[in-house]
């Protein structure tokens, strides 16, 4: 028994004390250390602070590096595929274009109203800093889903900002060094963001649940279970963490009635494919339209009303140009009719011009065979072959010529 | 004597490739712990430790498993020195796993392997979760245990491969 816990002391200490031959530190002196690492990082020590920056600044773009051969082959497989789909996409892409045209004016106007309206309840924010920043690491672990970004305190990147791409929210900013940044993406569990559902304007919380899609808590069933449509995730506002009215995903329709648990947000963005971010910051517009500033501000007003104008002119001469269209093609149908009706009168003349032209041959026949007749009653004994004359045989050719001539012909 | 100097430069080549596998997966995009795919992940961080500590390889430093940990913990998000600290609880347990076998068993190493990272995910979930305030689901992990422990298998024969390949059988 003795021996036994002797082998195993000697065992540890052997493993844990002992360095090889190649080894500066053993094992427990480095557990130590990490240990210590650990419990100073957590207490924000500073000279752990700078050495974790310096280790962050090397590792991104070391790791930058080397990722660069299998980011090469991901980037060309998706380009291969990419041309392989392109004339699907194109032919989808010009039906797309053509109904987006359609819905661009009625957007416009929207568009403008709504910040009109924004701008009286003092909720309008603009962009007062924007940069573009490439995706140096899409490390997606499962404890935390980020990006690192090339841009970081040096390029005016501060903590909150917000990521961006094509418009759609993608994370925000959580750690910045002095290049680079790190950019906590939505699909992360540790992201709490603060939506609206519309239509129906019921607000919850979204955090993360996959790479492609996030979860609902806290949110209020009462509305939800009436509308039975696909439901935009927008964010809130609430909280001043993002502006409202960020994009975020859907629900789909068939996902609407199901529990609290299950109510699952399929985002419009895929963070796996992430190249470039756009990251903005918002600050909220000096020329406010609130009761007080209402009067300094009229000119904006006007300015705003005699765009709506403009628009709404444009879509009155838009009007007019389809209802002449209109009256067009309906005459253009009337004319192909008519031409078509006399098409089929033209042949009908035609064949009856033939019917009659058949039956003049026809009697012109029947009066040469009567005159045959008549003149072969008269004079067919002079041309009949008999046994004392040598003439023509009946119904031959020259005996019809010879009654026609009333005889032989003595030359 | 060309041939004796060709083994050295082979030796040589032999002792830095399993810390430099460990550096290239560390920095690497791809990551094993999450390859998109639902119920699939595995840790190969973690294999690949375990066997070259296990079999004493020389040139993999306790000091440069510090080092990937803390590069680890930097490109994965994770506190600074938690990986460290996974990472040499790994080289200790093959250290004492080597220390305590006379004759080596593969599914005895196998079955330890198991025990050793469950061990050593407990520690990362609870350090994270009730120290540092993380959500960490733990279906995944424990999903990662078992593929880490099958996966163990396979690249052992891989490894083993290597290692004839450069060094031959003995």
């Amino acid at each position: 028994m003795e021996s036994g816990r002797d082998d195993f002391v000697i065992a540890i200490r052997s493993a844990f004390l002992k360095k090889g031959t190649q080894q500066r530190f053993s094992l427990l002196g480095l557990i130590f250390f990490s240990i210590v690492f650990l419990i100073l990082g957590s207490l924000n020590f500073k000279p752990v602070y700078y050495v974790k920056t310096i280790i962050t600044e090397i590792v991104y773009r070391s790791s930058y590096i080397v990722s660069g051969p299998e980011n090469f082959l991901k980037n060309n497989y998706a380009a291969i595929n990419n041309h392989f789909k392109l004339y699907e996409e194109n032919k989808k892409n010009i039906i797309k274009i053509k109904s987006l045209k359609k819905k661009d004016l009625s957007k416009q106007i929207i568009t403008l109203e709504n910040i009109k309206y924004k701008k009286l309840i003092d909720d309008y924010f603009i962009k007062d800093n924007e940069t573009f920043a490439k995706v140096l690491i899409d490390k997606q672990s499962p404890f935390l889903r980020s990006i690192i970004i090339n841009k970081g305190s040096k390029n005016n990147i501060k903590l909150g900002m917000i990521a961006l791409d094509e418009g759609y929210l993608v994370g925000n900013v959580v750690e910045v060094n002095y290049l680079t940044s790190r950019v906590l993406l939505i699909s992360d569990i540790n992201s709490k963001i603060p939506v609206t559902l519309q239509p129906g304007d019921t607000q919850a919380i979204m955090s993360g649940k996959s790479r492609k899609s996030g979860v609902l808590q806290y949110i209020q069933e009462k509305n939800l279970k009436n509308i039975n449509k696909e439901l935009m995730v927008i964010t809130s506002g609430a909280g001043g963490l993002f502006i409202s009215g960020i994009p975020v995903g859907k629900i789909k329709s068939e996902e609407n009635d199901l529990n609290n648990s299950g109510r699952i947000v399929h985002f419009y963005k895929n963070f796996s494919q992430l190249k470039y971010v756009k990251v903005v910051s918002y600050s909220k517009d000096k020329e406010s339209l609130d009761m007080l500033s209402k009067k300094d501000s009229k000119k904006q007003e006007e300015k705003v009303e005699k765009t709506i104008d403009e628009v709404e002119q444009k879509k009155e001469s838009l009007r007019i140009l389809l209802e002449q269209k209109k009256i067009a093609d309906e005459i253009r149908i009337k004319i192909e009719e008519e031409n078509n009706f006399l098409k089929i009168k033209i042949t009908q003349q035609q064949n009856e011009i033939m019917i009659i032209k058949n039956d003049i041959k026809e009697s012109t026949i029947q009066k040469e065979e009567i005159k045959f007749l008549k003149l072969n009653l008269l004079y067919g004994h002079k041309c009949r072959k008999t046994i004392f004359n040598n003439l023509y045989k009946v119904n031959s050719k020259k005996y019809k010529t010879c009654v026609f001539d009333k005889g032989v012909k003595k030359n | 004597m060309s041939k004796i100097y060709q083994r050295n430069i082979v030796a040589k080549i032999y002792k830095l490739i399993p810390i430099t596998l460990l550096f290239i997966s560390v920095l690497n995009e791809v990551d094993f712990n999450n390859l998109g795919m639902k119920y699939f992940s595995f840790n190969f961080a973690y294999i690949l430790i375990f066997y070259y500590s296990l079999k004493k390889t020389e040139g993999f430093s306790y000091s440069l498993i510090f080092i990937a940990g803390l590069f680890n913990d930097v490109v994965v998000g994770t506190p600074m020195g938690i990986s460290s600290l996974i990472y040499l609880l790994l080289c200790g347990a093959a250290s004492y796993l080597r220390n305590i076998t006379l004759r080596p068993n593969l599914m005895k190493d196998w079955i330890f392997f198991l025990i050793t990272i469950s061990i050593v995910k407990s520690i990362s979930y609870l350090v994270l979760t009730f120290i540092f305030g993380y959500e960490v689901i733990l279906f995944d992990q424990i999903i990662n245990i078992i593929f880490t422990f099958i996966f163990y298998l396979i690249f052992i024969y891989l490894f083993d491969f290597i290692r004839i390949y450069f060094m031959g059988r003995y």
